[in-house]
């Protein structure tokens, strides 16, 4: 008897020490990181109505930054987004609401009407996907710049140098991803990927299977 | 080796490893943080603003858990109900709560002067501090800890009112962005994270 218990205590220890290293090295739950937290903001949207960060609690949120002037690499960044909303079958996001902002550093130029017209010849469903801006230039700096640290000077002739970026975020405002123009993997398969693995954490993450979560984040297990 | 020995010898390995295995299993377990992890390698956006000491700056706590919480003393409800909570954690962390200090930064800069912030803070805690700046310093910094916060009309006892993002934000010795806790967050709660952290 006194045996069977030693063995059954020593077994015990073995699988537990056995179980936490297997779950770093081969990391059965991977998470997307939890980056820094996404800038607070009030923004005014290409329908003349204002959009806030906290608007957009609970739901996913890819941004980018752009201006309806630019030609490359702006065109580049909004099939991207089309591509992910043509692709979304391919992910469960379950309940989870899906909305695309892209934010115009160019609030000279880029009125709500002109962001209309811009949206609309995209053919953009406003329902999905966002665009505005704000005149105080200041805060969108502290927004594009500080915020979501996406690079953006204006040049002399009146175009812009700028770091042609998306930010996933999700619904707790914090930044989960970052993903730049002209990476090995294509943006629209890392993106998808990613809001996948998001939705999967925030459907799934319940009970004791949220320690399994917290755990992967714990040990780093990020998926690529 | 004789019969005994072999037993003795035996018997001091698996004292060692039952003893190795009691000291390392707990570290291989991770904390289950009540508020939400984050592990960013970026340093937690500095300021530099009033406060009834002088100049405060996020630096000047190197070394110390900072609790980071925007809202105003004129604030009715949230503000009031979040430093109970926020002041019960220090309660709980007893001596621990040395190491700890809480900030809450001013949306209403119009209002709040540093003697007023003060009065306010300290009602909830002695240690805690207020800080406030120009309406600039404070919309930029409010943005870059993810802080929405605007006006609007309230009663003519109270003037206007200010809605505002109200998380409270953790910051690691060093300096990083380390949990964020949503309003209603229980004292207990923030207090295990915090005696974590504080290991």
């Amino acid at each position: 008897m006194k045996r069977a218990l030693q063995i059954g205590f020593y077994g015990l220890l073995g699988t537990l020490v056995v179980a936490a290293l297997a779950f770093k090295i081969f990391q059965p739950v991977q998470v997307v990181p939890r980056i820094r937290l996404s800038p607070g903001f009030a923004l005014v949207t290409q329908d003349g109505g204002r959009i806030t960060n906290e608007d957009l609690r609970g739901k996913f949120v890819v941004f980018n930054f752009t201006y309806t002037n630019c030609e490359a690499p702006c065109g580049y960044m909004d099939n991207t987004i089309l591509a992910i909303q043509s692709r979304l079958d391919e992910i469960n996001l379950g309940d989870i609401e899906l909305l695309f902002v892209t934010i115009s550093f160019d609030p000279k130029t880029d009125t709500p009407e002109k962001l209309k017209a811009y949206a609309d010849s995209l053919g953009a469903d406003p329902d999905q996907w966002i665009f505005a801006t704000t005149e105080d230039q200041v805060l969108l700096k502290a927004i594009i710049g500080a915020g979501f640290e996406a690079y953006y000077n204006q040049n002399e002739d009146g175009t812009f140098t700028f770091d042609p970026k998306f930010v996933l975020v999700d619904g707790w405002g914090i930044v989960r991803g970052e993903y730049r123009y002209q990476t090995q993997v294509p943006d629209t398969d890392r993106i998808l990927r990613h809001i996948q693995v998001l939705s999967d954490e925030v459907q799934n993450s319940t009970g004791s299977a949220s320690l399994a979560y917290e755990a992967a984040h714990y040990f780093l297990c990020y998926t690529p | 080796m004789s019969k005994t020995t072999r037993i003795i010898f035996i018997a001091g390995i698996l004292v060692g490893i039952v003893l190795v295995a009691a000291w390392g299993l707990p570290k291989l377990r991770p904390h289950a943080f009540y508020g939400t992890l984050l592990q960013s390698p970026d340093k937690a956006p500095e300021f530099s603003l009033d406060s009834v000491l002088g100049e405060l700056s996020l630096e000047d706590f190197r070394g110390q858990i900072v609790m980071l919480y925007f809202g105003y003393t004129f604030c009715p409800d949230v503000c009031p109900a979040t430093l109970a909570e926020v002041s019960g954690a220090m309660k709980l962390l007893g001596k621990k709560a040395e190491d700890v200090q809480v900030i809450m930064i001013s949306v209403d800069p119009l209002r709040d002067s540093v003697e007023e912030l003060d009065e306010y803070v300290s009602h909830f805690y002695p240690s805690f501090l207020g800080v406030t700046g120009s309406e600039e310093e404070i919309a930029s910094l409010a943005t870059l800890y993810g802080v929405f916060y605007e006006k609007h009309e309230g009663t003519e006892a109270t003037g206007y009112l200010i809605d505002h993002t109200a998380t409270v934000m953790v910051i690691d010795r060093d300096g990083h962005l380390k949990l964020i806790f949503p309003f209603g967050a229980p004292a207990a709660e923030i207090a295990e994270d915090i005696a974590y952290l504080l290991k």
